[in-house]
């Protein structure tokens, strides 16, 4: 284990490892602060670039734009009232308002220092709980596997609890497009029709491309989404105008993000070590669970920090710690979303499914084999998050006035290169035109679910876990001769399927809180 | 279209699906030993599913059909967005003939003009500029194979 833990060190801070890291932290945070663009859609369009390059160096760049891109979603949030992510809505609750009071360098650089804290802090879980995880995994056999997939797409309950028919159907015409090509298990063709384009499947990455970027581009046509979002309320005077639709206040300058206001005074380090650490705590275990994800822990550890500090008459006026608990909760989010994937080959949530996909391009498959297998990949992933956390902070301390900046590029030359990206991205896979047009005809899949008001996630997921469900399911059976109490019997089968159950009952519970007393659409 | 409507369509659409996907699952071999699933087990579970799903949704979409449940409004495409998806068509029909290079110029040029560019010097500057880069960064740089063209 020491040898591949010094060997994924010595992967994680080569050159060309680290520059990709550093990269990958800038893009995601210029892509967290455009208001309209996900991380999920960030890392996509980088998804060509990383066919090429080591699978050390590409994991860089993704890890890097994940955390990127979550404290991007803050800047955009703090500076304009607007979250660049969903994950960064908490923050402005209190953060515009500083802002508003002239104290845009103080609350960014509790979110910034808040992000280090919570990224650092989920870093060190992935590292203490993830090969004790990957262990405890090899032990499971097909029917625990079975369960534990099954589990994982509990997930889409929580993505469909506007409507749960819509929901479901949207999983299972994942699993119906999962169904295409070679089965699992004894490798006969199906629904393939003569076409030997489609023997190996549809390709994940394909998919994800089109019903993630091409649903993007058309909406950004709308003239909405990115254009001088943030430009204009940068770079006017400290006493220039809200922009309409916000809380009122100035917006802020350029001239009011200096680095020496960047760096949090010692007396609010001091008030926000309770937020923080509630925030590290709740996105870490909140990180783990399959679907809680960014916005809950947000949101919770925002609530928990109210009520912990003793402050909270101040919160939603502009108080450091309603800044810091939801920013250390959704960077410590990430590490957390990390060790179920990396363990398990279970998805958090759609940035996790995304690195799983751009592994198994790589010929690597996340699961508790990852540690066996390629245990110095899995130490080396484990450090490139560490220096993602760190990158971060050194970036957003050294350039974020130059940041808010390069946002204001102008969608009309954006917007292009990302479509013919999504070109080159699908191409680039197995050099096939085939693939190019399944990833157009994905793009027009997720813009009918749009008009549907179907949500894609549990369409994602289906595609990312439908073959581990088959093959684990059928291959169960086949062991107990086609006997379901297989899965009842061995202990831990039983307790995911309890889990599972759990979970959806949260979902519905949790939904029918939220859900308003109209009918579902 | 009202959210009924479009619970309606869709649900008779997915319906239609459904029953295709059971008949092809139909049709699959049965190479399996006995008391264990075969290939097609899981298909079949799909089936059922996506029929009983499409079949609700349906059931949901006329029933707010008939109550005439308020009109939501929906999702609606950008009026530029059917031109871009139209753009992007034709340019995916002209990549196997006409190359990277060539198909994405027209393309890239049609997509700056729909993004609001008024300017043609800069129309045509990025029209050239953004795939030549891409072409340069992918096929020059990374040695990954863009599409040549079959007419090139």
């Amino acid at each position: 284990m020491t040898g591949d833990l010094l060997q994924g060190l010595l992967q994680a801070i080569q050159p060309a490892s680290l520059a990709a890291t550093g990269a990958g932290c800038l893009l995601g945070m210029v892509a967290g602060m455009i208001p309209g663009m996900t991380i999920s859609a960030a890392m996509i369009i980088v998804l060509p670039l990383t066919f090429v390059l080591d699978p050390n160096v590409s994991i860089g760049l993704f890890l890097g734009l994940y955390a990127g891109g979550m404290l991007g979603g803050s800047f955009s949030a703090i500076l304009l009232n607007i979250p660049g992510t969903p994950s960064a809505a908490a923050t402005a609750l209190d953060g515009y308002p500083l802002v508003a009071r002239g104290q845009a360098g103080r609350a960014l650089g509790m979110a910034v220092s808040a992000s280090f804290c919570g990224g650092l802090f989920s870093a060190l879980c992935l590292f203490l709980i993830a090969p004790r995880l990957a262990d405890l995994a090899l032990q499971f056999r097909s029917a625990d596997l079975f369960s534990l997939v099954f589990l994982g797409l509990t997930i889409i309950c929580s993505f469909a609890s506007r409507s749960w028919i819509k929901g479901l159907l949207s999983a299972v015409i994942g699993l119906a497009i999962v169904t295409v090509g070679q089965d699992p298990v004894m490798g006969t063709a199906r629904f393939t029709f003569g076409d030997p384009n489609l023997l190996s499947g549809v390709h994940f990455l394909t998919a994800l491309i089109g019903l993630f970027a091409i649903p993007q581009l058309i909406e950004n046509l709308r003239g909405n989404g990115l254009g001088g979002a943030i430009g204009p309320g940068v770079t006017g005077s400290p006493d220039s105008p809200r922009s309409p639709g916000g809380r009122g206040g100035a917006a802020p300058a350029a001239g009011a993000i200096e680095l020496r206001k960047l760096l949090p005074a010692f007396a609010d380090l001091r008030r926000i070590r309770l937020p923080m650490g509630i925030g590290s705590a709740v996105g870490a275990f909140l990180g783990i669970l399959p679907g809680a994800g960014g916005p809950i822990a947000a949101f919770i550890s925002y609530d928990y920090a109210k009520k912990a500090t003793g402050r909270g008459d101040r919160f939603g006026q502009g108080a450091v710690e309603g800044v810091a608990a939801p920013e250390a909760a959704n960077n410590a989010v990430t590490g957390g979303a990390l060790i179920p994937m990396m363990t398990l080959g279970i998805p958090g949530d759609p940035v996790t499914a995304i690195l799983i996909g751009a592994l198994l391009a790589h010929g690597l498959a996340p699961g508790p084999l990852l540690f066996v297998e390629r245990a110095d990949f899995a130490y080396g992933l484990m450090f490139s998050f560490f220096w993602a956390n760190v990158f971060n902070l050194l970036i957003a301390l050294a350039g974020l006035r130059l940041l808010v900046k390069v946002v204001a590029a102008p969608r009309t030359l954006l917007m292009p290169a990302v479509a013919i990206l999504c070109v080159v991205g699908a191409w680039s896979l197995r050099n096939s035109i085939f693939d190019v047009y399944v990833m157009f005809g994905f793009g027009l899949l997720g813009l009918a679910m749009k008009w549907l008001d179907m949500p894609v996630v549990p369409l994602l997921l289906a595609l990312v876990l439908g073959r581990q469900l088959e093959e684990n399911l059928r291959i169960a059976l086949t062991g107990s001769q086609g006997d379901v109490s297989v899965f009842f019997t061995s202990p831990f089968s039983a307790l995911f399927l309890g889990l599972a159950v759990v979970s959806v009952a949260w979902s519905i519970v949790g939904a029918r809180r939220q859900r308003a007393p109209t009918a579902e659409r | 279209m009202s959210g009924g409507h479009r619970n309606l369509a869709a649900g008779l659409v997915l319906l239609a699906v459904g029953i295709g996907y059971g008949l092809a699952t139909a049709q699959l071999p049965d190479r399996t030993l006995p008391d264990t699933p075969g290939p097609a087990f899981f298909p079949w579970l799909i089936a059922i599913g996506l029929i009983g799903l499409s079949a609700a949704l349906s059931v949901r979409g006329l029933i707010a059909f008939r109550q005439r449940v308020a009109v939501v409004a929906g999702y609606r495409l950008p009026h530029r967005g059917w031109l871009a998806l139209g753009g992007f068509a034709a340019y995916l029909l002209l990549l196997p003939f006409a190359g990277f290079l060539f198909a994405s110029v027209p393309f890239c040029g049609g997509l700056v003009a729909l993004y609001g560019e008024r300017r043609p010097i800069i129309t045509l500057a990025a029209a050239i500029l953004i795939p030549l880069t891409l072409f340069l960064v992918f096929n020059t740089g990374f040695q990954a194979l863009l599409p040549r063209g079959a007419w090139l």
